[in-house]
């Protein structure tokens, strides 16, 4: 499987410290639920109270580290306006992980979150590990969605669920590392049927279909 | 304008991060500000014998080469015949204005209204250009159903301002981009705009096979790169001045120079395009190559443009266009059978 490569770091032999994994994963949500605010904390620290409006897709990557194993995501941040919908399967096709926002103050949100999760329940690799984050936690004083509603849907769906706060950081890398954690990394788990997408340069040898050797 | 190239905050209000390269643009600026000096001179003239602008071969030369910035608002008017849409309904703006508006278009509006250009000046919540922003935006969309708000406009429509400083020159041209110049872009379904990417990729595997190829081998589709291109009409993607020149050739020649830039940067960067051999590394790439010193200089860069793509008749995008679109009609009714 083309998709999850080995990394630079440990070729071109010999036995690397730490395996080094390599992990698509898509944001979805409806439009200023803090999509761009979850990545850019998560990619720079950073937060921006009037975050620029996404048109089509940003692209960021970011590395983890756990204990044995690095984990490298290249992220997909997405457009939230419901006509961007008919682009979006271009973003979640071949994608081992999601990230499905809403936002807590906000009801109809969380409504479009859940028509995410069916989508990718039905459309994407059904080995992707979707996560949903109730994001804007700080602005709990306006909550419209109870936890604990979020958290019998995220039950019922087998999916990562976390309250998430942009501005202040809370849970922000958590609910990566947690995604990382549950992304399979060992041999020949995992990526069969989430890849695929993705096709190899020329001249690049396939590669086992384990990234983690 | 111009005077600013030192100052923290350019000439249209933008804030310059902290990884401007003021070396670069130095030297961009002491080249480009002969161009404007000779540009003014030659627009001068010919405004100045009290014709007003028409569609001949001469300003269609000088249009290639510029329009000053103080003569974009009444130029970008008259040879995109927005002059024209305006005569017929003088007062259509300030009536939609009067009201009243839809609920939900205005939230939907005023979401993006601090989200647009927050590293402008003008556009902080103490300056004014988010009240004539959503004025503009907000009239748009009751004016245009069909469209409504899409995000993307709110780029447009701010830059227009920042260009034009007036609501209701921006909401003209805004008026005429959408309806006349570019193909549906911007309705519920984005259908032009998805023929749009379709014709861009056909383009490239005719012109730049090898780049083609290679962009599908990493596994990044045209429409990944290139949606925001088409949607913000580079605003937002190109060097401010660079975008500006792009939009005086667009309002006279039409959506085609969309397709000549989109290629001049795909064919003029292609050996940084061909030696990326990871699809992220890819992504990165033709992230930088909207910002690289080539897009920076945007004389001679919409020089390059009438060049470097090639031959490219407006034929060719009809054809292209009619054949995408069937197939995506026969997509769609594929789909719901």
């Amino acid at each position: 499987m083309a998709t999850n490569r080995s990394g630079a770091a440990q070729r071109p032999n010999g036995a690397p410290q730490t395996k080094v994994c390599q992990f698509k994963l898509v944001l979805l949500g409806e439009s200023a639920v803090g999509k761009s605010s979850l990545v850019l904390r998560f990619v720079k620290g950073q937060f921006h109270e009037y975050q620029e409006s996404t048109i089509g897709a940003a692209f960021l990557t970011q590395t983890v580290c756990l204990d044995d194993t690095t984990v490298k995501f290249e992220i997909w941040d997405t457009a939230g306006q419901e006509r961007y919908h008919s682009l979006a399967p271009m973003y979640y096709r071949g994608a081992q992980a999601a990230i499905v926002v809403y936002d807590i103050t906000n009801q109809d949100t969380f409504g479009r979150a859940k028509n995410w999760v069916k989508e990718l329940q039905r459309q994407a690799s059904p080995s992707i590990v979707i996560a949903l984050a109730g994001n804007k936690s700080d602005l709990a004083a306006k909550r419209m969605v109870e936890f604990e509603e979020a958290q019998a849907y995220a039950d019922e769906n087998g999916l990562l669920f976390m309250e998430t706060s942009a501005k202040t950081a809370m849970n922000v890398n958590d609910i990566f590392l947690a995604i990382a954690n549950k992304l399979p990394k060992s041999e020949g788990a995992g990526a069969a049927g989430a890849g695929g997408a993705r096709r190899l340069a020329d001249g690049e040898q396939p590669r086992p279909s384990s990234c983690c050797k | 304008m111009a005077q600013s190239n030192f100052s923290a905050v350019d000439e249209y209000g933008f804030e310059r991060h902290d990884d401007f390269d003021y070396e670069s643009y130095e030297d961009f600026m002491s080249n480009y500000l002969k161009v404007l000096a000779t540009r003014a001179q030659k627009w001068a003239t010919l405004l100045g014998e009290g014709k007003s602008v028409k569609r001949t071969n001469t300003v269609k030369r000088y249009v290639r080469k510029g329009i000053p910035s103080e003569h974009r608002p009444s130029v970008w008017m008259a040879i995109s015949g927005a002059e024209k849409m305006k005569d017929q309904c003088p007062d259509l703006y300030q009536k939609i204005l009067d009201g009243p508006f839809e609920k939900e278009l205005v939230d939907l509006v005023k979401t993006d209204l601090p989200r647009t250009f927050p590293d402008n000046i003008y556009f902080t919540k103490e300056a004014n250009h988010q009240t004539h922003l959503f004025n503009i935006l907000i009239a748009y969309a009751h004016n245009n159903r069909v469209v409504g708000y899409c995000q993307g406009l709110n780029y447009i429509a701010g830059l227009l301002l920042l260009a034009t400083k007036s609501e209701e020159t921006s909401f003209w041209l805004l008026k005429v981009l959408v309806e006349k110049i570019l193909p549906d872009y911007y309705t519920k379904t984005m259908d032009g705009l998805i023929v749009d990417i379709e014709v861009l990729s056909e383009l490239v595997k005719s012109k730049v096979p090898d780049v083609h190829q290679h962009v599908i081998n990493l596994g990044l589709p045209w429409a990944v790169i290139t949606t925001k291109w088409f949607v913000c009409l580079f605003a937002e993607v190109l060097p401010i001045e660079t975008v500006l020149r792009i939009w005086d050739c667009l309002f006279y020649e039409g959506s085609k120079i969309l397709f000549r830039v989109c290629l001049t940067l795909i064919k003029a960067n292609k050996s940084d395009i061909m030696a990326c051999n990871d699809f992220t590394s890819l992504a990165e790439c033709f992230k930088a190559i909207v910002k690289n010193a080539s897009a920076l200089h945007c004389h001679e860069f919409m020089q390059s443009i009438f060049k470097v793509p090639g031959t490219l008749s407006n034929a060719t995008i009809i054809k292209l266009r009619a054949r995408f679109a069937k197939q995506r009609r026969e997509q769609q009714q594929k789909e719901q059978r």
